[in-house]
């Protein structure tokens, strides 16, 4: 059975990460995860999960010290469309083999083209209109568009670029000067389209490019997020790929992680603006309520390994593991174990995170662990911090420590009878030793 | 000096058996630089150094195609990590492989 899945799930694997569009997409949004987790610090400074925090330290800094921690803030969450623009723009035009930076712009370039500048709700006493880019567009609701006008722009460039569609100066005039002027005619081809993109959209009943992509596209794909079945599929095929020795979140995210991202980003904007934030399935949420110590979420297992284990293979692997996994690395006992492949670990391994998503998911909604505020920490922050930090409330740590036991239980006899497995065949075989530990460093040595 | 890259999703895991690797190596007096890096960052890495050994962490053995046809002109061994060394993450082992396959295609 496991062979037949295999050769369905391989292939997805292989085409999911060969495609270029989605690569890019992905690798572009993880350039922009460093900014957003720093972004994140400060919100938190200013949101301090503890009563009477902002009153404390307006009575040494004054009041409104919160405005200057903002500014940072808002520089990273309210204009994560420009910043994705950018990088996923560099990422395909390093999958087209064209100038990075320069397709990185030109899609930075091409977003603003398409972007409103004025507003019209905003008239000063002269009757001048407010002109400039809003933060309601370089933000949030922008992110579907930026990642649709990163490809689209890029693409023309590098086809142009292809094309050899360039300006040819004589001989005699110095290659670098040549160089400079190498992007131009692609550059100016994606403008120009972009510029009547612009132009199309402004004259339709929608008004802009970024209402448009909004609701055909953007309100509907994060409206399946906010289903409840969205972060189980998420979680369960994750795991499956993983099961399989393949990476699974460097496959799945390359789908789900658009939507995370902005459920993620409407919780802070929720936050902001003073209404109740209304997305259970954040970024947080998925990585540290569905998950712990990795994929499957293994920690209680190697918790298990380390301290119950009886045979040598599984009580040294705990150990070994045992550091990395409060970090949520794994992959020694997914490899070591092993659990790939592995019929009597599939069960556990598949559903231990299935099972922490319905009941994080059905604590969430009944009110008992509080919603996450929108905050964007690195997914190795170990348990109990992290719960902490991205709710603001202790319950999320005890309500971890709770899940984490769960997971405890439903692996303890799974891990029994493969502890009980590899000590009998510890008793019966003899160090067996291969081609590789015959060579001696002495054979190896390179000239 | 040679050049032993490890590449994986985030580039997290692979450190921690590359740092194995290295200590096998100084151990031995191995003129060889034993370095993990995540996969998004393999086109700059590669440009940049022009490593002699590229390896893959088994988790990530679905780029082994990709990789192959990128960088496999280069004519440096290009593989992916035995997942059983990987597991009990053996920097030995792993080592050993990796300068076995630089002596073969060297040969060549």
């Amino acid at each position: 059975m496991f062979d037949k899945l295999e050769k369905y799930l391989s292939p997805v694997a292989d085409a999911l990460s060969k495609n270029k569009i989605l690569s890019a997409i992905r690798d572009g949004f993880l350039i922009t995860v460093p900014i957003v987790i720093v972004g994140s610090i400060f919100l938190l400074i200013s949101n301090f999960p503890i009563t009477g925090w902002s009153e404390m330290v307006a009575s040494v800094f004054g009041e409104g010290w919160e405005t200057y921690l903002d500014a940072v803030t808002s520089s990273t969450f309210d204009v994560v469309a420009l910043t994705g623009v950018l990088s996923i723009g560099y990422c395909y035009a390093r999958e087209k083999g064209v100038d990075k930076i320069a397709g990185g712009v030109v899609a930075l370039t091409c977003f603003l083209i398409i972007t409103p500048k004025t507003h019209i709700a905003y008239v000063n006493e002269a009757g001048k209109a407010f002109s400039g880019f809003s933060f309601g567009n370089l933000g949030t609701s922008g992110m579907f568009l930026s990642m649709i006008t990163a490809i689209l722009s890029v693409s023309i460039f590098a086809w142009a670029m292809r094309k050899k569609l360039v300006i040819k100066l004589p001989d005699g005039v110095p290659p670098a000067v040549m160089d400079s002027f190498a992007a131009l005619i692609p550059a100016a081809f994606a403008m120009v389209t972009f510029f009547l993109v612009n132009i199309i959209f402004t004259n339709t009943a929608y008004g802009s490019a970024h209402a448009f992509i909004y609701e055909v596209l953007q309100a509907p794909l994060v409206g399946l997020g906010r289903s409840n079945l969205f972060e189980v599929i998420y979680q369960f095929l994750s795991t499956l790929f993983w099961f399989f020795g393949i990476n699974g979140p460097a496959v799945t995210n390359t789908i789900f992680s658009p939507i995370h991202k902005v459920l993620t980003q409407e919780n802070y904007e929720a936050a902001k603006a003073g209404i109740a934030m209304t997305n259970v399935f954040t970024s947080a949420f998925s990585d540290f309520f569905c998950n712990y110590g990795g994929g499957g979420s293994t920690l209680g297992l190697v918790i298990l390994m380390a301290f119950t284990g009886k045979s040598n293979r599984i009580k040294t692997l705990g150990r070994l593991s045992l550091p990395a996994a409060i970090f949520g690395i794994n992959e020694p006992i997914i490899f070591g174990l092993p659990i790939v492949l592995n019929p009597l670990m599939a069960v556990p391994f598949i559903f231990v995170p299935v099972l922490n998503t319905i009941t994080a998911t059905i604590a969430t909604s009944i009110g008992i662990l509080p919603i996450t505020a929108g905050v964007q920490l690195p997914w190795t922050t170990p348990i109990l911090f992290s719960g902490w930090l991205v709710t603001g409330s202790f319950v999320a740590s005890l309500f971890q420590l709770a899940q984490l036991a769960m997971d405890m239980a439903i692996y303890f006899p799974f891990l029994k009878m493969l502890d009980r497995k590899y000590l009998e065949e510890e008793a019966i075989t003899a160090n067996e030793s291969d081609e590789l530990d015959d060579l001696s460093f002495d054979d190896l040595v390179l000239e | 000096m040679r050049r032993v890259y490890l590449f994986c999703n985030a580039g997290m895991s692979t450190s921690l058996l590359a740092s194995k690797m290295q200590k096998v190596a100084e151990e031995h007096n191995l003129p060889i630089e034993v370095k993990a890096f995540p996969d998004s960052k393999m086109d700059n890495i590669i440009a940049e150094f022009n490593p002699d050994c590229i390896l893959l962490g088994p988790q990530v053995k679905y780029l082994y195609e990709k990789v192959v046809e990128r960088y496999g002109h280069l004519g440096h061994p290009i593989f992916v990590i035995d997942s059983t060394d990987y597991g009990s993450m053996n920097g030995e082992r792993v080592l050993k492989a990796a300068i076995k396959k630089m002596k073969e295609s060297e040969a060549k």
